[in-house]
């Protein structure tokens, strides 16, 4: 039992720790580098009186050090701040972008696992056959890809030329009912399949390489050599062995997905998270900003929580050590 | 002659003849030895850009030419040569990567063999890595860019300062293996300084996976720089491939004329996957069970 709230208690910590880090690298280089928070909020062109009642108001005007400790004090009581930009709560802001970010990043991930693993197994069990070059070279290409080049393509041909699907934005306007659920969907499709594309490589590639190495343990041996068939072997022994390393690979991509999903937002003209932090950088909207990074770094937190998770369902080790 | 020269001598010789099996069995390789042709030929198109093209500028009353004998790769909006952009373009891509990947890699390269090597600074070193991994890293990049101000400078430096986590990361843990075997005892048993073993004994052992990773890190440098300028945040006075494909995107070219995004995409894909492959057979190569079949 004690293991288990010391074990508890580490991860907490960690996560604690990791988001602290991300709050306090956003913190200081927001406050260092050239930009100036005070430009954003008042112009230089106003009367000294002026300007200086507007700094105080947003509490610009103390050392760096209290406006530090000021912001960690709101921050654990679950208050961002006010928006330079649109004199709205940050939370409100990033709340009309999270939901978009969120359909987007996880219908992809999930898309990608889906037709990942059944990819990755099918390349693994038949090692240099043709669809296992065929994986290994799409891998390859795939995980080289830059991001807006295919969602320009893909905006391209299925969207300008055969009129197949919308080009931008996440929904249409004036459309209501069922018919809006269809619509968004319609419009998730494109940016989905870029992210799709760039990903898959890696997930096929990791998968079949681990799935190959534990074909060649002695427990699948020992199963094949019991008459088991071959698709118990690969599905019920080997791929929960070979899972883990793709687990942790989601883990990892997920937090760079969310954040890294700031291109194809670009391309698409969806509006989430990502679009809003280079929205926020162009206004010098310091605190959108500085909610956005808290934001990301709370799903990085997450994602790791998640993935714990899974490898203790998938490995009976990890939930006894 | 004492013995200990002869045996400097018989560990070099052997070092020699590792590097020559290497290199026999990655010139074996078609896939590593076209990659490496694609590599050297786009670093040639970048050392001679002027020689191969004009500095694309000002305007053209050509306005988005489909491609041609006039110009391979079409003109753009304002009537520039794509060609043109494209060999200029690819000096800037592989300077930012060269130049970032070479800062990321020494930073890395240090705090991962110092980590490995003191062990009361590895605690430190393995949790920073790991806090670092944790940041989202293209948000930052922006962010940091759209401060700092666009410059080649200010790219280079962003795009070092974010990758070199994963370079650490890497070398640390092959590092870390290197450090616990016996010879490593051996050498400080001869009471050798710490500086003389870890560049002696310690580097050469990490070697291989600093060569994989100068490699990976320089593609993905030339992705990073090439999204920051998609978004307008590249060096505004020099073209990129990123620069092109944004200002494809915001004049509204990309929606009539697909030569002005298909090419500098195509100049990207064939320099990153080059390099991915590159490394693959670097990686297969120096395996000598991989080398048998």
């Amino acid at each position: 039992m004690t293991q288990v709230v010391r074990f508890t208690a580490r991860r907490l910590g960690r996560a604690l720790l990791t988001v602290w880090f991300a709050v306090t690298v956003t913190f200081l280089l927001l406050r260092l580098l050239p930009g100036d928070p005070a430009l954003a909020v008042a112009s230089p062109n106003m009367t000294p009186a002026a300007r200086l009642e507007l700094l105080r108001q947003y509490g610009l005007d103390q050392p760096l050090l209290v406006q530090y400790g000021k912001y960690l004090w709101e921050l654990v009581q679950g208050n961002l701040g006010i928006s330079f930009a649109r004199q709205v709560p940050v939370s409100e802001v990033l709340m009309e972008r999270l939901p978009w970010t969120l359909l987007l990043t996880f219908t992809a991930l999930l898309l990608t696992v889906a037709v990942g693993i059944p990819l990755g197994v099918l390349a693994a069990t038949r090692p240099r056959g043709f669809l296992d070059r065929f994986t290994q070279v799409g891998g390859v290409i795939g995980q080289s890809l830059f991001v807006p080049s295919v969602g320009i393509f893909l905006l391209f041909f299925l969207g300008l030329k055969l009129h197949l699907l919308p080009i931008g934005g996440s929904y249409s306007p004036g459309v209501y009912g069922a018919a809006w659920y269809l619509d968004v969907a319609k419009h998730l499709v494109l940016p989905c399949v870029s992210l799709m594309l760039v990903q898959l490589g890696s997930y096929v590639l990791t998968l079949r390489s681990t799935l190959i190495d534990a074909l060649g343990e002695d427990y699948c041996v020992l199963a094949r050599a019991k008459g088991m068939p071959n698709r118990k072997v690969v599905w019920k022994h080997a791929l929960r062995n070979a899972l883990l390393p793709t687990t942790t690979l989601v883990g990892l991509q997920l937090g760079y997905l969310v954040g890294g999903a700031v291109l194809t937002e670009t391309v698409f003209a969806y509006p989430g998270i990502g679009r809003g932090i280079y929205e926020a950088v162009t206004q010098l909207d310091f605190p959108v900003l500085q909610g956005a990074f808290v934001l990301l770094a709370v799903t990085v937190v997450l994602a790791n929580m998640l993935t714990d998770l899974t490898y203790g369902v998938l490995d009976p080790r990890v939930r006894t050590a | 002659m004492t013995t200990t020269v002869a045996g400097l001598d018989s560990v070099t010789n052997d070092q020699v003849t590792a590097a020559r099996a290497t290199w026999s069995a990655f010139r074996r390789n078609p896939l590593g030895m076209i990659s490496v042709g694609i590599l050297v030929l786009l670093v040639v198109v970048a050392i001679c850009a002027p020689l191969i093209a004009t500095y694309p500028s000002g305007y053209g009353d050509q306005v988005l030419q489909a491609p041609s004998g006039a110009h391979w790769f079409g003109t753009d909006n304002l009537g520039r040569d794509i060609f043109a952009e494209v060999v200029w373009g690819a000096r800037l891509s592989i300077v930012i990567a060269a130049l970032s990947s070479a800062l990321a890699i020494a930073i890395g390269v240090v705090v991962a063999v110092l980590g490995a090597y003191f062990p009361k600074v590895d605690t430190i070193v393995g949790t920073v890595v790991d806090l670092c991994l944790s940041l989202p890293v293209l948000p930052l990049m922006i962010l940091v860019a759209a401060l700092a101000g666009p410059s080649l400078v200010t790219l280079v430096l962003v795009i070092a300062f974010f990758s070199w986590p994963e370079v650490t990361r890497v070398v640390r843990s092959q590092a870390l293996s290197v450090v616990r075997l016996p010879y490593m005892d051996a050498a400080k048993l001869t009471g050798g300084s710490s500086v003389w073993i870890i560049r002696k004994h310690l580097l050469p052992a990490v070697a291989p996976v600093i060569v994989v990773s100068v490699v990976l890190t320089a593609s993905r440098a030339v992705l990073s720089a090439a999204g920051l300028a998609f978004l307008g945040l590249g060096d505004p006075t020099s073209w990129s491939w990123g620069r092109i494909l944004y200002e494809a995107q915001q004049s509204g070219a990309m929606q009539s004329a697909w030569w002005t995004t298909l090419f500098p995409s195509l100049a990207m894909l064939f320099l990153v996957v080059s390099a991915t492959l590159i490394s693959i057979a670097y990686n297969d190569a120096r395996n000598p069970r991989a080398r048998e079949d």
